[in-house]
């Protein structure tokens, strides 16, 4: 019974052929396509090809598995096997017809590759996303470098022209150039504040700092500048508040002005509050409540989540001025505090931005207080040597007018990198203002070299970085090449004099 | 007397063996993937103007593997030339390509393999050549089967090669 059942279903999917040692066909049952005798296997399929010289091969067993055979418009996948004996005997060819067995693993297969594939695709696709994000970033921060050289040049001669004798006309065209370059600085710093953002590369410095006289500071400059558009502003600071607590007074100064900057922009009526209390304080932590209000043009509640995106102006954009960068900057910083901004906003009423931000509470350690509007006379009669190494005609010309003003300076101009160092040897200096991104080389890669040469006095000229450059790695990077302080660009003639006059008695 | 070869193209899955030769035998292309099990097995007829004489290619269109070592050795008996396939949008594809053709060296040390970076067309001139550089071993082509690019030339040139060998 099991054999008749076995030699029945043998009969359907197995087809033997008897060739002799050239491929000629001598005997088939052609139970899967016709041949005649006498025909070459050759012309079954291709695939036989392979199998003309192994048939003359003694005694070997050949397997060909999952072969797909196109036989007289029929397609068919098989494995097939070639047997062959000796000299004498001719060799037996068989193929077994399993194409639904295959079907079924080519399903399987393709549902498998296709995942496989699909999964490497999407990888691939945001590997390219981001790099051409990274692209993107560095592009922003090297042209929002490139342009703080002219912008140092218009805010260092605005300066410069403001202590000439002009007439009040004149006195109103040099202050709107002023507030413009204002403008236009912020501007470049908020674009280069995003590109670090989006790198991640943009860090808190945690120094105890007076909380009060910060905010003091703030509502004593926009207190002013909402009278200037006929908004009342009022402010408040809790006395419980410490006076120095831990924390990046830079960044958070940057986060509140912008909040202010944002709602004295979209008020045009009524007025502005700016409250700070104190939540708690647990741990040595002072849990403190900024609160910024305004009775502004408000936002749409469908709006609200957006307004804390890149280049987002909710409102018509011809109307406000602005990249739309501050809320997206505000956000992230917050979020680098572990804390977390909220808005509240009623169309046509007005908004309140509010946060809670934790700083640690300083008791030893007081804040380095320095009053950054005068300009500290350097008391002595010599006349200090100065070299600058700067390869920007205008920084160069800047820094030129400022010092020549004083009196109390020569002054010495590379632009070269390669003349830096036959330079100082050849000469001595009492100070050295270095440029950071020369054309050929980076100016604290010229300070290590200074550093290394034999004199002795070359190793102890001050040398003072100016860079635009100024975040915590970069900091480093400059004090581990000897440079001794930094003068951020585009700099004014007091942050200039004053850290030159540190360095000389 | 007719010249046949025995052609085998090799690779990863989904690197477009199959498409190369669907453009070189019917002259057509199709986005939609299917996925080849086992082995399918064609010809063509390679004129050799050169020569003055056809060269009749039997090309092995063989499954793609994660790792070509899986190959099924019998596939391999008899090959006169491997085409070596590799898709230049995915890395994975040609990771491994050295050792890969280290090892159909050793297999069939007189054979010759021709490199394929497949899939050209969805990369830059600029990304092809980073690429180029990228990878130590020398590639021969660098394909296209949706749109035809160097791929008479590849099996032209491989035809040329077996008929002096």
């Amino acid at each position: 019974m099991l054999e008749t059942y076995k030699k029945q279903h043998a009969k359907t999917i197995i087809q033997y052929l008897v060739v002799d040692f050239n491929g000629q066909i001598l005997e088939t049952d052609n139970v899967l396509f016709d041949i005649k005798n006498e025909q070459n296997i050759t012309n079954i399929n291709p695939f036989f090809e392979t199998l003309i010289p192994l048939l003359k091969s003694e005694n070997e067993d050949y397997f060909f598995n999952c072969i797909h055979l196109h036989l007289n418009e029929k397609l068919i996948t098989a494995d097939i096997s070639l047997k062959t004996f000796n000299k004498e005997t001719y060799p037996l060819i068989t193929i077994v017809d399993l194409t639904s067995h295959y079907k079924h693993y080519q399903t399987t297969a393709q549902v498998r590759n296709e995942s496989v594939i699909n999964s490497e695709v999407l990888e691939l696709k945001n590997s390219y996303l981001k790099e051409k994000e990274e692209f993107k970033n560095r592009f922003i921060a090297n042209f929002s470098h490139e342009l703080r050289d002219p912008i140092t040049g218009i805010i260092t001669f605005s300066d410069i022209l403001k202590n000439t004798q002009l007439n009040d006309e004149q006195l109103n065209y040099l202050q709107i150039l002023k507030s413009s370059s204002n403008f236009l600085k912020k501007m470049v710093d908020d674009i280069l504040d995003i590109s670090r953002i989006e790198v991640g590369k943009l860090e808190l410095t945690i120094k105890p700092f007076d909380i009060r006289s910060l905010i003091q500071d703030i509502n004593a400059n926009y207190s002013i500048r909402a009278k200037e558009k006929g908004l009342e502003y009022f402010s408040s600071i809790d006395e419980k508040l410490p006076a120095i607590v831990g924390g990046d007074a830079l960044r958070l100064r940057q986060v509140l002005t912008n909040l202010l900057d944002n709602a004295i922009k979209f008020t045009e009526k009524g007025n502005i509050t700016f409250n700070v209390s104190l939540n708690q304080i647990r741990a040595q932590k002072a849990n403190v409540h900024f609160e910024i209000t305004d009775t502004g043009i408000g936002i749409a509640p469908d709006k609200l989540e957006s307004i804390f995106e890149n280049f987002t102006q909710i409102n018509n954009p011809l109307s406000f001025k602005g990249a739309g960068l501050g809320l997206a900057i505000v956000k992230y910083l917050v979020e680098l505090t572990r804390s977390k901004i909220s808005v509240k906003s009623s169309l046509g009423k007005g908004s309140i931005f509010s946060t809670n931000i934790n700083f640690k509470i300083e008791t030893s350690k007081k804040p380095h207080k320095k009053d950054k509007t005068l300009i500290k006379e350097i008391r002595s009669d010599k006349k200090f040597n100065i070299l600058l190494v700067e390869d920007s005609e205008i920084t160069q010309l800047s820094i030129l007018k400022i010092l020549a003003k004083k009196g109390q300076f020569f002054l010495d101009i590379v632009s070269n990198a390669n003349d830096v160092i036959p330079r100082i040897e050849s000469s001595e200096f009492d100070l050295v203002l270095m440029d950071i991104k020369l054309q050929d080389q980076w100016g604290d890669e010229i300070a290590k070299k200074i550093r290394k040469l034999p004199e002795r006095e070359h190793k102890k000229v001050p040398i003072i970085a100016l860079t635009a450059k100024v975040f915590s790695e970069d900091l480093k990077k400059y004090k581990k090449a000897g440079i001794n302080d930094v003068i951020k660009k585009p700099f004014d003639e007091i942050s200039l004099l004053n850290t030159i006059g540190k360095y000389l008695k | 007397m007719k010249i046949s070869k025995k052609v085998v193209l090799i690779g990863h899955f989904g690197v477009g063996k199959s498409s190369l030769i669907r453009r070189f035998v019917e002259n057509t292309f199709s986005d939609d993937y299917k996925v080849t099990i086992g082995v399918h097995i064609f010809k063509k007829s390679v004129p050799i103007p050169e020569e003055g004489k056809d060269v009749s290619l039997v090309i092995w269109d063989l499954e793609g593997n994660d790792d070509i070592r899986e190959t099924r050795l019998s596939y391999l008996l008899g090959t006169n030339a491997y085409i070596y396939v590799f898709d230049v949008s995915r890395p994975t594809t040609y990771k491994d390509i050295d050792s890969d053709i280290l090892y159909l060296k050793e297999k069939c040390p007189t054979a010759p393999i021709k490199i394929v970076g497949n899939k050209e067309d969805l990369l830059t001139k600029k990304q092809i050549g980073d690429l180029n550089e990228k990878i130590e071993s020398f590639i021969d082509f660098f394909t296209s089967a949706k749109t035809g690019n160097k791929v008479d030339e590849l099996f032209s040139k491989l035809a040329l090669e077996l008929i002096n060998k």
